[in-house]
């Protein structure tokens, strides 16, 4: 039996309850072994969980840094300080994603020789693998040397997570041709093209997120956070309308009846709760970040995936695609 | 004021190793005339810089702690020398 995933069930829009119910489903469902961390006379029915007790929470709409520091005896604090203990495998939180950030970079350290950690998205791909979407937002200002290693540590999480042995990279940009795009997105390319260790596609487009015809896209935070809530939102407003359209009249009610079994699935496969959350790369851990709207089955997900990825050995395969010459 | 555990030539030296480790540069890299966003410190290397600090001095002097508050007013490497020396000899 391997180490418990260690979850804030603080942090999150529906904290506790929904954390907890995703826990729960994760233990029942999946066989998984959770700690919960939070205080304890918010936590509600426990039953059957190890808990381990903090004093304070970390609010959505605190400073990432500073709350770090002055909450020491916070749920996101502490679950990542079990991580670093050796006392759980990984840590999910659904709170504030900055002060996730702040607190596993600053108790489980960074990997040797990773400038920034980043973060991964796995973007839906309709019929093959999720393409890794990457820095989906940590890193607002990033240089070349940057996006170079961000792309490694996010073809270490697709062979980890999706068994690629040699995942293709996409850099994206305004145009396919390398003389398109910002000073950073040519240099970078070039970077890219020169590296033997990259499997380097070319330069990708936004219309190519979904579907993609890369394994990994690579941008800076800023870029790819605008990105991933562009799809998010675009997606949510699509989807609504058709169900509106279903409901007009006894016509687009049939017609509704005839195409749900084929739309639903395909709705399911682009709802971001079913693919887990997150992943801060570059870090001596795992920490997956689920969305601040996370219900019990995204918190399940997340739970499966931090599992997986611990059993992956996801973190060795990110020392190795940065230092070849290291082995944890 | 009292006597410093460390000179002020240590303490620069301290700030721009660890600054140095943090950023992946060289400490010959680290000019004490830069500015943390000239090195592309962002306010999340600056908090690593700060536990860093925090944890190389503690042995020397005991709860050696810097003010959150304190950090929107260091700019540069040598500002975070001055207040780090400043400090120390508290």
């Amino acid at each position: 039996m391997g180490l418990p995933i260690a979850l804030d069930v603080m942090g999150g829009d529906f904290a506790p309850s929904e954390i907890i119910a995703g826990a729960r489903r994760a233990k029942e469902e999946l066989g998984l072994e959770v700690i919960l961390v939070g205080l304890p006379d918010r936590m509600g029915d426990t039953t059957g969980f190890e808990v381990f007790a903090c004093s304070e929470v970390i609010d959505m709409d605190d400073d990432p840094g500073v709350s770090v520091r002055k909450k020491k005896d916070s749920s996101l604090v502490r679950a990542a300080e079990l991580v670093r203990d050796g006392k759980a495998c990984a840590m999910v939180s659904a709170g504030n994603t900055g002060a996730t950030m702040a607190s596993a970079l600053l108790r489980m350290g960074r990997l040797p020789g990773v400038v920034r950690p980043c973060i991964v998205t796995p973007v839906p791909n309709p019929g093959k693998n999720p393409t890794a979407l990457v820095d989906a937002g940590a890193n607002a200002e990033c240089t070349p040397e940057m996006l170079v290693q961000f792309a490694k540590l996010a073809c270490a999480y697709m062979n980890a997570h999706f068994q690629v042995a040699t995942p293709s990279v996409g850099l994206l940009s305004i145009g396919e041709e390398s003389s398109k795009g910002t000073p950073l997105v040519k240099e970078t390319h070039e970077l890219l093209r020169s590296d033997s260790t990259i499997n380097f596609f070319g330069n990708v487009e936004g219309r190519d997120i979904i579907p993609s015809p890369v394994d990994v896209i690579v941008t800076d935070g800023f870029t790819g956070n605008v990105a991933l809530k562009t799809i998010e939102g675009s997606l949510k407003y699509i989807f609504g309308e058709f169900v509106k359209a279903m409901g007009v009249d006894e016509n687009t009610k049939k017609a509704g009846e005839t195409l749900a079994p084929y739309l639903l699935p395909v709705m399911a496969s682009l709802t971001p709760e079913n693919h887990g959350g997150a992943m801060l790369l570059g870090l001596e851990g795992i920490c997956i970040i689920s969305h601040g709207s996370s219900n019990a089955t995204a918190i399940m997900n997340a739970l499966r995936v931090a599992d997986e990825m611990d059993k992956a050995g996801v973190v060795n395969q990110m020392r190795l695609a940065i230092r070849p010459d290291q082995e944890g | 004021m009292t006597d410093s555990p460390l000179t002020r030539d240590a303490v620069a030296e301290l700030v721009k190793t660890q600054l140095a480790e943090i950023l992946e540069k060289s400490p010959s890299e680290i000019d004490l005339a830069l500015s943390f966003a000239d090195l592309g410190a962002d306010s999340l290397a600056l908090i690593e810089l700060v536990e860093a600090i925090e944890e190389q001095l503690t042995p020397l002097v005991s709860e050696f702690h810097i003010n959150d508050e304190d950090l929107e007013g260091l700019t540069t490497v040598q500002e975070a020398v001055d207040y780090v020396s400043a400090k120390l000899a508290a």
